[in-house]
């Protein structure tokens, strides 16, 4: 649906590098990245927002590069919602139905339908001014699918609301997102959100994609060591590779696999560390001792941090586990992963 | 509640300078007898005079709405390089002594500069019109029309306009529905300062223009001939008449705030 | 050891002040600030007087202002501004304005005349000559100003050209009309103003005094000694034009009868700086000092200086009964 081949943005603050993009017609698509790596820039630049140094845009077969972003079909809900302060809660939502030619009883029964879907009934007369947080995101919601755009851009729109809220959007995104025929490319730092809303996803740095592909293969296969790291693959070493094993810093790990020799990083997912007190006899190829060296309290679970000779291992523990256990800083204990947990790149 | 002394200074400080620009305005207004004051209403020329200073300055500011509102759009919205000359070079005519600018337009406005020339084969003329004196006005009031609603134009976010072209709405649409609508305030103060501006205006209008006579120059020629008991009833009837007209726009605005 | 050199200091400066100091002056006993009110025409020669006078003696400063000379009596009458020495471009409105409240005496010094003054850019400015000056200043495309008449005598005195030249040419009706093809917006209150008007070419013709034009190097047209009133030999054909101008209080008016351009100057009754004023007049009164800079300048002067009568001659500052003679 939305294809980019090899676009650059240069602004004076933000640079996009080599941008080559594509999404699926009706999918819903994550964009992910840190602070300052160039989401909104591009976000902005589908919309037509900002000005191209090269490069192209197609929405569908049709080339948008040059066209401005009132003829582009493509509508886009901002992180602080910029609704029109100077317009009622209703006269926001129906201010894109004067520009594109719609009977009125079509847009009456659009406007009923999402009024419904949102539960913006009883807000029509209000002011932006007098709205909640949750409120206003609906709003936007609203406004921006009034016109049934071909794609919906949406920045960061759940990172503003409170946590209780954010599940409830994000049911009423998905639902908005099925019953449509609308690609929705979203914005956020949240997991939860990618891991529940998403198909697929893109990771972005520093101006530049770093990996695109499946939310899964993104979160278990991270192509980079940067995007390893983004996706919490804590424990990311360096390393020297030899047929099936690996060392790294002394210590040697079985891989269970031919890997390229060239490759120069491993990571495994914390969940996949086994914690115990004595040594585990099990087809887990991997298995060292060491000491605990930090109990970090992630809230739902803690952060063990073990450290075995040169190297320190993150894994993870739920709270019962811990107790059972008896896990403390400064004992010994044991650490175990599967040689298929062990992620080269 | 025990006031700190920070408190009591910016009192005073603020108690010091209401006097100061009052006290000389009270006494300037109270001076003329009320005979005096209707005699002098009574005198066709000052009457021309006073309505000839009001709407050359009103002129002055419809020009600079005009011609400064799209400049004052550009400038709130890009950055390009030479913007802050552009900036300084809008605030030139602040700086410029009064009859300075006087000199240099009707240096400019001569047959012996090729823009006089132009403009005299046009059949307009500079020196001694109402389109001189306009001219002089708009040259002075321009700055403070163009930085308040430059101020104005800022204050909007960007992404309000970004949203409304991404639904559809062109440049222009979006401009007279949303721009405008959240910046005419500041447009409007940008206007009443440009007029206010522009009707006190004396040193660079008199080089320009002698007859036809504003309201400053008549009060000053009538001060140097025959002193202050003549002159100053046309300044307190110049002066009651620009603010029941600013008084009066204000008003109207501040209506049109408790309607939304 | 701070205070000790702050001391010494001290008293070298009192030493210096007490006696060093009274031999750096040369003429240490004429000092202060000497006040003129002049007419315009006399900028640019009093401006050359102010320098020469004010090496010669540097004590003195000398602060001039200049304007219509009738203003610049109303300065004097009406706003009791301080000055010492008024200078009019018509002797006669020291007679009438200043005389005898703020001042005793009157001395004519120098004479002008009156010539329409242009530039090289001015509309037919190859054509005009001094026998077709008036058709060319009829036409619809020639912008051409004088000053204002209750100000500036030099504005009363291009309206009574004016009217003369209707008489002199036999053309009736041809003050009227001229003075129809002269908006107000073509005066100015200064006829010096004018000359800047001409040079940055937004007006074609101004009426100016001869010396005038030669100080700001305009081309000029000479006027017949009929009606440009330079000449006293005249005065009885002068006397014909009659301009109303405004009066001693605001709502009067006084007839101003035409008459040869004499400069009168005066030196105040209440003067704030009598010896300083005076000492500047015996300089420029003298011959061989203001007055040769004036001749130099395109301005006759009378050489020596006239009073009417005796009896002013004796009203005099004892400094300058010499420089001036008894003449009608």
């Amino acid at each position: 649906m939305i294809t980019i081949r090899g676009m650059n943005i240069d602004l004076r603050k933000f640079q996009l590098r080599n941008i080559n993009l594509e999404i699926l017609e009706n999918e819903f698509f994550i964009l992910m990245g840190p602070t300052g790596a160039g989401k909104t820039v591009l976000l902005e630049a589908i919309a037509g927002l900002i000005p191209l140094m090269n490069g192209n845009i197609y929405i569908g077969e049709r080339d948008i590069t040059r066209l401005p972003p009132e003829k582009r079909g493509i509508s886009i809900v901002y992180q602080d919602y910029a609704l029109f302060p100077h317009l009622t809660v209703l006269e926001n939502i129906t201010y894109g139905l004067r520009f594109h030619s719609i009977d009125t009883t079509n847009a009456e029964k659009r406007l009923d339908r999402l009024l419904e879907v949102l539960n913006l009934f009883g807000l029509k007369q209000r002011f932006p001014v007098n709205l909640s947080g949750g409120e206003k995101q609906r709003v936007a919601l609203a406004r921006a699918l009034i016109v049934e755009p071909k794609v919906l851009l949406l920045d960061e729109p759940l990172s503003a609301l409170d946590p209780n809220f954010r599940e409830e959007v994000r049911g009423a995104l998905k639902k908005l997102h099925q019953s449509s025929n609308t690609t929705f490319l979203m914005v956020t730092h949240d997991f939860a959100e990618v891991l529940s809303l998403a198909g697929r996803a893109a990771v972005m740095n520093n101006g530049r994609i770093e990996q695109i592909g499946h939310v899964k293969e993104i979160f278990e296969k991270p192509a980079s060591p940067f995007v390893a790291d983004f996706v919490g693959m804590k424990n990311l070493f360096e390393a020297s590779f030899h047929e099936t094993y690996a060392v790294a810093s002394g210590l040697k790990i079985e891989i269970g696999r031919i890997v390229d020799p060239s490759s120069n990083y491993l990571a495994v997912r914390p969940e996949d560390i086994i914690i115990s007190r004595e040594k585990f006899s099990s087809s887990m190829r991997n298995n060292y001792s060491g000491i605990i060296t930090q109990i970090n309290n992630q809230g739902f679970y803690y952060e063990i941090a073990v450290q075995t000779k040169d190297v320190s291992f993150k894994g993870l523990i739920t709270k019962g586990a811990l107790i059972e256990l008896g896990l403390e800083e400064g004992i010994p204990v044991y650490v175990s992963f599967k040689a298929s947990a062990v992620h080269v790149f | 509640m025990r006031r700190e002394p920070f408190f009591w200074i910016t009192i005073s400080c603020g108690l010091v300078i209401m006097a100061f620009i009052l006290l000389p305005l009270i006494q300037m207004m109270s001076a003329p007898s009320a005979g005096m004051l209707k005699e002098t209403i009574r005198d066709k020329d000052v009457v021309r005079s006073i309505w000839l200073s009001i709407y050359t300055a009103g002129l002055a500011a419809l020009i600079s709405f005009a011609l400064g509102t799209p400049l004052a759009y550009l400038l709130a919205r890009s950055t390009f390089r030479g913007k802050r000359l552009v900036e300084s070079i809008i605030d030139l005519p602040i700086a410029i002594p009064h009859p300075v600018v006087g000199i240099a337009i009707l240096s400019v406005a001569g047959k012996n500069h090729w823009i006089g020339q132009i403009v005299s084969e046009l059949g307009i003329r500079i020196m001694g019109s109402v389109t001189g004196i306009v001219t002089v006005l708009t040259f002075v009031g321009l700055p403070f029309y163009l930085n308040a609603t430059k101020t104005g134009f800022e204050a909007i976010s960007p992404r309000l306009e970004k949203v409304s072209r991404s639904l559809g709405a062109t440049m222009s649409s979006t401009f007279f529905r949303i721009t405008f609508p959240l910046a005419w305030r500041s447009m409007l103060i940008g206007l009443i300062m440009c007029c206010a501006r522009a009707i006190s205006e004396f040193g660079a209008v008199v080089i320009v223009a002698y007859h036809p006579m504003i309201a400053p120059v008549m009060i000053y020629e009538r001060f140097e001939a025959y002193g202050l008991k003549y002159s100053q009833p046309v300044a307190v009837w110049l002066v009651s008449i620009s603010l029941i007209l600013f008084l009066l726009l204000r008003i109207l605005t501040l209506h049109k705030v408790k309607e939304a | 050891m701070k205070k000790k050199f702050g001391f010494g200091l001290l008293f070298c400066a009192i030493i210096y002040i007490a006696v060093l100091m009274p031999f750096n002056t040369s003429f240490a006993d004429v000092s202060g600030k000497v006040i003129i009110f002049n007419a315009g025409s006399l900028t640019i020669p009093l401006a050359k007087m102010e320098k020469e006078f004010e090496a010669k003696y540097p004590g003195v400063d000398v602060l001039r202002e200049a304007a219509g000379s009738r203003k610049c009596a109303r300065k004097i009458t009406d706003l009791k501004k301080p000055c010492d020495i008024m200078a009019s471009a018509d002797y006669t409105v020291i007679d009438q304005l200043l005389i005898p409240a703020y001042a005793d005496w009157n001395i004519r010094f120098a004479t002008n005349r009156l010539v329409l003054c242009y530039t090289n850019k001015s509309n037919y400015a190859t054509k005009i000559n001094a026998e077709n000056w008036y058709e060319i200043l009829l036409k619809k495309d020639v912008i051409w100003g004088h000053a204002e008449p209750n100000i500036d005598p030099c504005g009363y005195r291009s309206v009574m050209v004016l009217q003369l030249a209707e008489k002199y040419y036999e053309k009736p009706g041809l003050f009227k009309k001229l003075i129809a093809n002269r908006p107000k917006e073509n005066i100015r209150p200064k006829s010096v103003e004018l000359v800047s008007l001409l040079q940055t070419g937004n007006m074609d013709y101004a009426w100016e005094y001869r010396s005038v034009a030669i100080q700001h190097e305009l081309k000029f047209v000479e006027l017949p000694d009929h009606i440009n009133l330079g000449n006293y030999k005249h005065d009885n054909f002068y006397k014909k034009a009659v301009v109303k101008v405004t009066g001693k209080k605001p709502g009067t008016f006084l007839n101003k009868k035409g008459k040869s351009c004499t400069y009168g100057i005066t030196l105040l009754k209440n003067a704030p700086s009598t010896q300083a004023a005076t000492t500047f007049l015996k300089y420029m009164l003298d011959p061989q000092g203001g007055l040769k800079m004036l001749r130099e300048m395109g301005q006759p002067p009378f050489i020596p200086c006239r009073v009417p009568t005796a009896e002013m001659q004796a009203r005099l500052p004892k400094a300058l009964r010499d420089l001036v003679e008894v003449r009608e």
